[in-house]
């Protein structure tokens, strides 16, 4: 769908285990990686990336639901309608006429939503882009037929676990962290940078008292509502937090 | 001019330019040595080399939600307070392999993965993360089993402690028992005083070292410059907290309305429980990808902030902030003691600095107390005894034959590898390689042969309902208490079973129905959701023609062809005639099943010493560790399933807790 195809990208850098994955999965259509295609069907498992953005997505992803036993929402876009649903904030025509010359070109649809707005999804792998620890356990969980180790937890506890300092206790950096769902093995926190989401917000996010924390380190509004309007911007915790600094 | 007489107990004195001596004369003698070094901004706990490496001339600023390095006007090496780390990290890492699976050909062995760390020495444990250490030693060290990667680092670790004269804003060792002087435990301990170290010897391996180092006796001046350094300590604690009959408090105020203020401000992120010195939860999953080929399996730390700490199949018990908030200060303050006989704090203040809202756990629990509008009488701890061998090892067991019972429940014949007894009520942990591993409760033994009747709930006991003759599986076990047959004795027994909660009864059962003489009386109450979902029929059908039992079945949703009782199992009880308060009660079933017998049983005013109930949780270790089915202070796995409903009714009638 709408993406940059970077998800995509992680099960194509898998590198050394690319060919165990080959070896026990029959991949019978990634536009991406080889000019094998078969749309029709039927799948045992597909992985979708990208969020739904222009009218034909509507049509595609119903068919692809139809013909997928599990279907995999992988990435930001997939899973909360990625950076490009901030346009979701604002109105259409107004971003359209300040970038396209002849914006009465354009098919797309008004809004840029996850694909769990339109059909039912069997499992989700988080962030921009997807941890491809994350997409072999996923595979090898179905293949084993055992509950997929993808936890909707902090990102919080895989700093702790690392040794990472907290960033915002012990310097004062703004970091999403508390309402952020691990997967990336904490990149950010470890390179002294706040986290900033991209994992999406994780269960029962409580982000109003981590906003409320933000503002009382003296961190102007503006910039509380620009962290939580970001790549996972349109995610319901982000979304209506961000909408609260307003 | 160094002393060669040194006892255990001894203080002596060391110059401060001798005190590298001691770390190397401990590399000398084989330790790794793991202590406080300056990185990233806070005072982490690693492996350090030298003198160098140790922190010298910092100590730390820490109020709710900031901790920030600041530079001493001396030099002191141990000038700071508790940091985000703790020596938790070395002795119960966060990520440990457990087990190692290999198969070979038909067979399947599962094996610890082989050790071969050097030993460790701390150097520079607070006495409030010597206080912990003790605390976890009972975590891991106790009763029925010992965790063997625990005990073996342990023993093998040397422990340099540090007496604390500076606590900090968020410190309260004192108001614990912990502090600020080290309780005993530590090799040697030392105390920075007056640009020089003073040392008490705490074992004969801290003699040992210290008697080949330069130092002499302390003298009086010196004892008397500690003391008053302790008790100037003691009056400078940051932060206070009254423990008095404090577990009593908070399980006496579980809907205090304090619970729902902390929640809002909740992340519900874990830090606390992750920095925290003595938390213990962890999780297990299944290791190796496509790529490797392995099924190993490894344990990771877990938080009870996590959504998924709670999972049960079908959904989460605790969903909400509120819950799992009360439940982390219910346990490390009130829960603890009856588990382990000590508190689970040790006031070191870490979840204060590192809670990025600045919760304040003595806040909270003052304002509990404050207007506390009850309290309850807390278990004593119970006493287990102590069982050999390595419980988190799964042995071989093949699968002898399978028999459907209804659509989603099969029972499964399984040949143990060794000899093996186990009574009514228990459990084992059954482990499919690469999938996982549950615990089922034994339902029969025929032959040699254990049964186990398993309801397909989830991925690990679909593959188990999945399983054919010749297959093997990894089984752990018995784990657990046992329906109280010798209470039962001569007495009216009653059991009441719901759904796959027969299972864990039928062995119970099977006993009385074999002697009339023994239990002269036998009720069998059971509730299926559909004619189809009757488990074992054919035994139902059997348990009722002996003179002495009697077996009454009802169904939620009748079929066509059904013609005996429709509807709860509550009814039968009531169809059946009195309710005798000198009868014995055995329930097993849903939750809401067994509440809602429980409270018509009581009503008819049957004593709560007489009803036995069975408790069931996800356990990811089975034996007393993971701490994933803690209920109140109760872990399911040992001081359960089967509980005496008077020694649970304070914590199980509270469903979220």
């Amino acid at each position: 769908m709408a993406s940059c195809s970077g998800c995509q990208g992680v099960l194509v850098s898998c590198e050394d285990e690319l060919l165990a994955i080959a070896g026990a999965i029959d991949i019978v259509h990634f536009p991406e990686a080889s000019s094998r295609l078969a749309e029709e069907g039927p799948f045992d498992v597909v992985l979708v990336e990208g969020s739904i953005s222009a009218p034909e997505h509507l049509e595609q992803i119903k068919a692809i639901r139809e013909r997928s036993a599990v279907l995999v929402t992988v990435g930001a876009c997939a899973t909360s309608g990625g950076i490009q649903a901030l346009r979701n904030f604002g109105k259409l025509e107004d971003f359209a006429d300040r970038v396209y010359v002849r914006p009465d070109y354009l098919a797309t649809l008004e809004t840029s939503t996850p694909v769990a707005d339109h059909v039912k999804v069997d499992y989700e792998l988080r962030g921009c882009p997807i941890a491809k620890r994350q997409l072999l356990e996923l595979l090898t969980a179905i293949l084993k037929g055992r509950r997929p180790e993808i936890r909707n937890e902090s990102l919080c506890l895989a700093c702790k676990r690392y040794g990472v300092v907290c960033v915002m206790v012990a310097h004062g950096i703004p970091c999403l962290g508390p309402v952020t769902v691990n997967g990336c093995g904490a990149i950010c926190p470890s390179l002294g940078r706040g986290c900033y989401g991209c994992f999406g917000p994780k269960e029962g996010a409580n982000t109003q008292a981590l906003a409320q924390r933000m503002l009382d380190m003296g961190i102007p509004r503006e910039e509380v509502l620009r962290s939580f309007r970001f790549i996972t911007g349109y995610a319901e915790a982000f979304r209506e937090e961000s909408v609260r600094h307003e | 001019m160094a002393d060669k007489r040194v006892a255990v107990g001894d203080l002596h004195r060391m110059e401060r330019g001798d005190f590298p001596l001691l770390l190397e004369r401990l590399k000398g003698d084989g330790y790794r040595l793991v202590g406080p070094t300056v990185r990233d901004g806070a005072i982490r706990i690693q492996r350090i080399d030298s003198v160098q490496d140790l922190p010298v001339g910092w100590t730390d600023e820490q109020g709710p939600g900031t901790y920030r390095l600041r530079r001493r006007e001396d030099d002191a090496y141990f000038g700071y307070r508790a940091g985000p780390q703790s020596w938790k990290r070395h002795l119960f890492p966060p990520r440990d392999p457990l087990i190692q699976l290999k198969r070979d050909g038909n067979t399947v062995e599962w094996r610890r993965p082989v050790m071969d760390e050097p030993p460790m020495a701390f150097i520079g444990v607070l006495p409030c993360d010597l206080a912990a250490i003790k605390i976890q030693d009972r975590v891991w060290m106790g009763a029925p089993f010992h965790e063997t990667r625990y005990v073996a680092r342990r023993r093998q670790a040397f422990l340099v402690a540090v007496n604390c004269l500076e606590p900090g804003e968020l410190c309260f060792c004192d108001s614990m028992g912990a502090g600020p002087k080290a309780g005993d435990g530590f090799d040697l301990c030392l105390t920075e005083l007056g640009g020089k170290f003073l040392v008490e010897v705490g074992s004969d391996r801290g003699r040992e070292v210290l008697a080949a180092l330069p130092v002499t006796t302390a003298s009086d001046e010196d004892r008397h410059a500690l003391q008053r350094g302790l008790d100037a300590a003691r009056s400078r604690m940051g932060r206070k907290l009254n423990t008095k009959g404090l577990g009593g408090i908070l399980f006496g105020n579980i809907d205090h309305a304090r619970w729902e203020d902390v929640a809002k401000r909740c992340l519900t992120c874990g830090n606390c429980t992750h920095v925290c010195p003595t938390c213990f939860c962890f999780n297990v999953r299944e290791t190796g990808t496509l790529a490797d080929g392995q099924e190993d399996r490894e344990r990771f730390w877990d938080s009870c902030f996590s959504l998924d700490h709670s999972m049960i199949h079908g959904g989460y018990f605790r969903n909400t902030p509120k819950q799992r908030y009360r439940q982390w200060l219910t346990h490390k303050l009130g829960a603890w003691e009856s588990q382990f006989g000590t508190a689970g704090c040790t006031g070191c203040g870490r979840c204060i600095a590192w809670c990025p809202v600045g919760i304040d756990v003595t806040e909270e629990a003052g304002a509990i107390r404050k207007d506390s509008k009850s309290h309850v009488r807390m278990p004593a701890p119970r006493e287990h005894r102590l069982k050999a061998g390595d419980p988190l090892i799964p042995s071989p067991a093949q699968i002898m034959r399978v028999r459907r019972e209804t659509p989603d429940t099969a029972t499964l014949w399984m040949e143990p590898t060794g000899p093996y007894r186990w009574r009514p009520g228990q459990f084992n942990m059954l482990s499919i390689p690469g999938v996982g591993d549950v615990p089922i409760s034994i339902s029969g033994q025929d032959g040699s042969a254990i049964l186990h009747t398993v309801r397909a709930v989830g991925k690990v006991s679909e593959a188990l309902t999945a399983l054919e003759p010749g297959m093997l599986v990894g089984m752990r076990g018995p784990f657990g208490t046992s329906w109280p047959m010798r209470a039962a004795r001569g007495r009216i027994v009653t059991v009441v079973a719901g759904g796959i909660g027969l299972a864990p009864l039928r062995g119970a059962i099977r006993e009385m129905a074999a002697s009339a003489k023994t239990y002269p009386s036998v009720r069998i109450l059971y509730g299926a959701r559909t004619p189809d979902d009757i488990l074992y029929p054919d035994e139902l059908e059997t348990w009722s023609w002996p003179m002495h039992m009697q077996v009454g079945v009802t169904v939620d949703r009748a079929g066509p062809a059904w013609s005996g009782h429709v509807g709860v199992v509550t009814n039968l009880l009531r169809k059946g005639g009195e309710v005798r308060p000198d009868g014995v009660y055995l329930l097993c079933g849903p939750e809401i099943m067994m509440r809602v017998v429980a409270e018509n049983l009581l009503l008819a005013k049957v004593p709560e010493e007489h009803i036995y109930l069975s408790l069931e949780r996800n356990m990811k270790c089975g034996a007393g560790f993971c701490g994933r089915c803690q209920k109140g202070p109760y872990f399911i796995c040992k001081d359960g399933p089967v509980f005496r409903y008077d020694k649970v009714s304070f914590v199980f009638k509270h469903p979220g807790l």
